[in-house]
């Protein structure tokens, strides 16, 4: 007996063994299928996604990322790593690699009320003047260097470093910049000049305030670095004189004291903030309004602020946008921006990075502020270094969060991230300076009243301007939810209508050619379903009336004035609006009606019409049935049983607007070609993208994208997408200059030499929007602005003149150049200290 | 005198049977009602502190206002609204939830609402989490954690259970021995988790020699044929079941051998020693079985344990299980997945404790109840 448990015990042990050196299995799907090297001429050959299969799988540690990666269980991973450690290690890997990616920033909120708080203490951070000194008593490359481990980049104004308007705004930036560097003497002289002012006084190092110390809360929060910027500031504070309390909170119990509570209450004087942006905004001009006056939100803080008169006018000019020209706009953000700073509710500390890690074989594009999961065209970039085909495995933080339906389904952004690689937008987002370029769509037309400003970048589309836009009597304006039929412009209004903007959209001659995955091809009732539904849920009669679907809707409403099919094959749509965006681009992708497939659609409407589901979370939970999920769980048997009646009966869910769209032989086809789908792949998630969703399994934590092989682009067509052309710069002229007096100043007298590349290769000169360059005096004061010449291929020239020469007097000074692209948002600078010396100076130089 | 002799004794011991059943019957409502109110006790205190009475329902409208203000803000659909409109929408957002969340009732009515659904197992829906399936059914987000759970912490705790107490029957044999002295000098490596166990693991295993998968209950994408994914689980099993092992096996071994000393120590045992009783007719008859009862104890209890998982070790090891759904569940403040999963885990308890009464007096022939024959 004892020897047979003894041999069973073994024979287990033997097992064990055998299976844990059994090749793993997660390995050995993935390490050797990196696909086939192929030459230029085979990868223009490939139409659709360069890789065969993606598979995702929960991963929500970044810790353990650089392990994955190096042993080949996952290729990347979805979540942008911000931890400096962690980024230590991906930066000494071998075969590892990393995007970097703006979306995050870092700031000081500042408590604005008082001077004398409800408790009759003293806030000082009400003084406009003490709330700018600080922005030079903190030590912003301290911060981005040592607290956040380099992975961040100081940031002194209201405005992303990485967005257009900062790049546009290079040369005033820089200036602001210099303006307000660290200087912590020049920070204490203010601080003390004010603080006497406001009746305090220093006694034995330390601010009283009616015999009282003056004390200050630092609400620091506690989950990142924000910790160490907390302790740091404080410090900075108690070196200044204040009693410094610092209270550690979370970003719940931290949301409780300085969002709820009355600012006059005191219970905070600074918090460390942090603000989270997941696409690039190419239009920051409402964040002076968000960020410094009471129109931001409606929390006490907010209404606590008290802006200067002129600031707060300009900052709600550009809120609502009303400049006649680009020029004038650019006018106001560059006086707004130094307002903004003299004003200094907040102070700007850093824009954190976070690094998209990768296996250093895979290239993909990585979005300059979402990163890799806020990535348009990652699906349409992703492959192995100079091959096509093979498997790669995503780790990411969050899979299936929340029940993905295509109207109102998860949110999440990882959730998102998986659902772009099946879907093929008519428009995609350029990664690198947020401009929408064409994807179905052969050319726009946009036209803008007069008195709108609207700028075009791309060649893609074009502008004009037109006294007056008629809408046509024809076009569809809204939805008789009783005759389940749009009403047109003519039926409802007796008057003519007119919008602000149309936009005329000529998509691809062969776009009902493209498929759905299911195999079915598109058709102009897939552009109309949508609509129709999004009509309905808004109809209070409608058994699809969604009240958390009104909001949006009535906002959409509020500017909607119409849409109007030119034509069906080719489709031209044209789309009126009263809402405005300044880059035609932006207008032209926001407006242009993107297809969904109908018949998938069908079943869901079917399901909620008979309150089985519900497209939304909320609605679910008032009608107490499952939020529909097109993907898995108790709703695909649900949608299973009315795609079978839905077949048996050759319903669809509009009689009235989709009977001249639609024949029974499309219909049929449609529920067959679905039907098949679903006995295959068991769900109901369809799109038209260069990955289909293949297989999906919840509770393992995992699902898997397949290339679809009808996809009808060439493979490269993003390809030159894949990395950020950021200019590299290299400055170089003398470093002694010989000073002329002013009056014999004429013609020109230094000039310097500005190399611009990219990969060591020359910058191509029409991808460069401008050069400019500030002369900086030996004080800081800005003595000259200009543009730099091109004289040679990826060489810029920079003459100064001689009255700047002459005005800057003897000594060093500095020369700051900023370079922006029109390949990527984030400007390039440079910069070249040289002296001046008197004239003959030069000679006496040993 | 024999006929009456009996006719006397029968009605007697009817008497003293419906007298036991009856004292049986009492004890078992007492015993019941007690195990109730602990339950229902238990349960309000943690629908309490899940809310730190009530003060949760402020955090969380100041979060939905923040998160509805962010929508708003991010979302260029909304950007040429005027301010007031957009606190309007954003106010409409927040009513919405706050009504959706039943926030504008007073806390003590919800939490007497949560209460009495939870005691009669209608463990509702969750307020923000769902079942990786996508259901919003509490019991759908429990059930579908519970098979990974069982397997992990089944597994390993049956291991454990089993391989300790026979080991340590074994090695009090042995007492003195290099190998009892070995045990004895491990024991304190359980002073670590299980979950500092598996960071190591998974750093030799799965990272310098990567001979195991370093998290999941299977392979990505999961194999198709029911063998392959069988021996994927094994594969996946292989790391957190060795760290739940190395954690607490010398640990278990040196109590249970401990305790089975003692009790061969017993004067009884040393008779049948002395007696030459074969050494397993002693250790069946004379220590076992009096043992049992405790064995029993530990083993009802380590099985009902199984139900709340270990939330760092699953965390450390990305195993679906409860442990992890528990913490997620704090995370949320989903009040619903909170209440289900403790209210379950009572009645479990409260269940085990009775049954473990019941059983105590079938085992040991020395319980009785309370007045009856000692």
């Amino acid at each position: 007996m004892r020897r047979l448990l003894l041999a069973s015990a073994a024979l287990l042990l033997l097992g064990v063994v055998v299976v844990a050196l059994r090749p793993p299995d997660s390995l050995s799907s993935t390490t050797g299928e990196q696909g086939q090297v192929v030459d230029e001429s085979a990868l223009a050959e490939r139409r659709g996604a360069l890789v065969d299969r993606v598979v995702f799988t929960g991963e929500d540690e970044p810790g353990r990322v650089t392990g994955l990666i190096e042993t080949g269980a996952q290729q990347v991973f979805t979540q942008g790593i911000s931890s400096p450690a962690v980024f230590r290690r991906l930066r000494d890997s071998l075969v590892i690699d990393y995007d970097l990616s703006y979306g995050t920033s870092s700031e000081l909120t500042l408590n604005p009320a008082g001077p004398e708080l409800a408790d009759g203490s003293l806030n000082p951070f009400h003084v406009p003047a003490i709330r700018e000194a600080l922005n030079r008593l903190v030590d912003r490359d301290y911060i981005a260097q040592e607290l956040y481990g380099g992975l961040a980049e100081p940031r002194f104004l209201p405005l992303s470093t990485a967005f257009p308007d900062y790049a546009r705004l290079a040369d005033v930036a820089r200036e602001l910049e210099l303006r307000y560097a660290h200087d912590p003497q020049a920070a204490s002289e203010v601080i003390h000049r004010e603080m006497e002012a406001l009746g305090a006084q220093f006694r034995d190092g330390q601010w009283r305030y009616a015999g009282e110390p003056v004390r200050l809360t630092v609400l620091i929060r506690t989950e990142d670095e924000r910790r160490l910027v907390g302790d740091y500031v404080a410090n900075l504070l108690e070196g200044l004189g204040f009693t410094v309390e610092r209270r550690y909170r979370t970003a719940e119990e931290a949301s409780r004291i300085w969002i709820a509570t009355d600012p006059q209450a005191g219970e905070w004087h600074l918090y460390t903030g942090s603000w989270i942006t997941i696409e690039i905004q190419r239009d920051q001009a409402e964040a002076f309004s968000f960020y410094y006056t009471p129109r931001g939100r409606a929390e006490p803080l907010w209404q606590a602020y008290d802006s200067a008169p002129a600031f707060d006018e300009l900052a709600d000019r550009l809120l609502r946008r009303d400049y006649r020209s680009w020029e004038e706009r650019q006018s106001m953000m560059a006086r707004a921006l130094e307002l903004a700073m003299q004003d200094s509710s907040r102070i700007w500390l850093v824009d954190q990075l976070n690094a998209s890690a990768r296996a250093s074989n895979v290239e993909v594009a990585v979005d300059l502020a979402g990163g890799l999961s806020g990535s348009a065209l990652w699906p349409y970039t992703l492959r192995y270094s100079g091959r096509v085909g093979g498997q790669m495995v995503f780790g990411t933080p969050g899979l299936l969060t929340e029940p993905w339906n295509p109207v109102a389904g998860s949110n999440w952004i990882f959730d998102r991230m998986i659902m772009r690689a099946t879907q093929d937008p008519v428009a995609l987002p350029d990664p690198f300076t947020g401009l929408y370029r064409p994807q179905r769509i052969v050319e726009a037309e946009v036209t803008v009243q007069e008195d709108v400003t609207v700028e075009r970048t791309l060649d893609w589309l074009s502008v004009a301007t037109k006294e007056r836009i008629e809408v046509p009597e024809a076009a569809w304006i809204d939805w008789d939810g009783e005759a389940g039929w749009f009403v047109s412009v003519g039926e409802k209004y007796d008057e003519p209508v007119t919008a602000r903007t149309k936009v005329r959209i000529r998509y691809d001659d062969a776009l009902f050619e493209q498929r759905w995955h299911d195999g079915s091809r598109l058709s102009l009732a897939d552009f109309v379903v949508p609509w129709a539904l999004s009509f309905e849920r808004a109809d209070e009669a409608s058994p699809l009336y969604d009240v958390a679907h009104l909001p949006t809707f009535e906002a959409f409403q509020r500017h909607f004035r119409g849409w109007h099919i030119v034509s069906r094959n080719p489709l031209v749509i044209e789309v009126y609006s009263d809402q405005i965006f300044p880059d035609a681009e932006t207008l032209v992708a926001r407006r242009a009606p993107t297809p969904q497939p109908w018949h998938a659609l069908a079943l869901g409407i079917f399901a909620e019409r008979n309150g089985e589901l519900a497209f939304s979370s909320n609605k679910a939970d008032r009608l107490r049935v499952d939020w529909m999920s097109l993907v898995a769980g108790p709703s695909v048997p649900i949608l299973a049983r009315y795609l079978e009646r839905a077949r048996e009966r050759g319903a669809h869910p509009y009689p009235g607007v989709l009977d001249e769209l639609l024949d029974e032989e499309e219909i049929a086809a449609r529920y067959r070609a679905l039907a098949d789908w679903h006995d295959q792949r068991g769900h109901f998630w369809i799109g038209n993208g260069p990955f289909l969703l293949d297989s999906v399994h919840p509770v393992e934590g995992s699902l898997v994208l397949e290339r679809f092989d009808d996809f009808p682009d060439l493979a490269d067509k993003w390809l030159g997408f894949s990395r950020p052309a950021i200019p590299e710069l290299e400055l170089g002229g003398p470093l002694v200059v010989e000073a002329v007096s002013g009056e014999t100043a004429a013609g020109r007298a230094a000039s310097f030499e500005l190399a611009v590349t990219l990969a060591g290769e020359p910058y191509p000169l029409e991808s460069i929007e401008g050069v400019q360059f500030l002369l900086f005096d030996g004080r800081g004061t800005l003595v000259e602005r200009g543009e730099a010449e091109p004289h040679a291929n990826g060489r810029w020239r920079i003459e100064l003149p001689r009255p700047a020469l002459a005005s800057l007097g003897i000594g060093a000074n500095s020369l700051e150049v900023a370079v922006t692209s029109r390949r990527v948002a984030l400007p390039a600078f440079a910069s070249h200290v040289f002296a001046t010396v008197p004239p003959g100076g030069m000679e006496a130089a040993p | 005198m024999s006929r009456f002799g009996t006719s006397n004794r029968v009605p007697a011991a009817r008497r003293g049977g419906w007298r036991d059943l009856r004292r049986l019957l009492l004890y078992t409502v007492k015993r019941l009602l007690a195990l109730f109110v602990t339950v229902v006790v238990g349960v309000y205190l943690t629908i309490v502190i899940a809310n730190m009475g009530g003060q949760v329902d402020d955090l969380r409208r100041v979060q939905i206002r923040s998160e509805a203000a962010e929508v708003v803000r991010a979302d260029p659909a909304f950007q040429d609204l005027s301010s007031q409109e957009r606190n309007e929408m954003i106010q409409r957002q927040v009513a919405l939830e706050v009504e959706r969340l039943r926030l504008d009732e007073p806390f003590l009515v919800r939490s007497v609402d949560y209460l009495q659904r939870a005691l009669r197992l209608d463990l509702g829906r969750a307020e923000q989490m769902h079942s990786d399936l996508g259901s919003r059914a509490v019991r759908d987000i429990i059930v579908e954690r519970l098979p990974a759970t069982l397997l992990l912490f089944g597994t390993a705790n049956l291991l454990i259970f089993f391989v300790s107490v026979f080991v340590a029957l074994w090695l009090s044999r042995r007492y003195g021995s290099a190998l009892d002295r070995s045990v004895v000098a491990l024991a304190p490596t359980s002073a670590a988790p299980a979950w500092f166990y598996g960071i190591f693991l998974i750093l030799l295993f799965a990272f310098v020699a990567p001979l195991l998968p370093a998290g999941g209950m299977v392979a990505v994408p999961p194999p198709e044929g029911r063998w392959a994914y069988a021996l994927s689980m094994v594969r996946h099993l292989l790391l957190p079941v060795s760290a739940m092992l190395l954690s607490q096996i010398f640990i278990s071994i040196y109590s249970w051998r401990t305790f089975f000393l003692i009790h061969s120590s017993e004067d009884y045992v040393e008779m049948a020693r002395a007696k030459g009783l074969p050494s397993r007719l002693i250790e069946r008859r004379y220590i076992l079985r009096p043992t049992l009862a405790p064995i029993v104890t530990s083993f009802l209890l380590m099985l009902i344990g199984l139900w709340s998982g270990a939330i760092i070790l699953e965390q450390v090891f990305n195993w679906p299980g409860l442990g992890s759904l528990l913490f997620q569940a704090i995370g949320h403040r989903d009040t619903p997945v909170i209440i289900g999963g403790v209210v379950i885990f009572a009645y479990l308890l409260a269940a085990t404790v009775f049954l473990l009464d019941i059983l105590y007096a079938v085992l040991d022939p020395r319980v009785r109840l309370a007045g009856g024959r000692q």
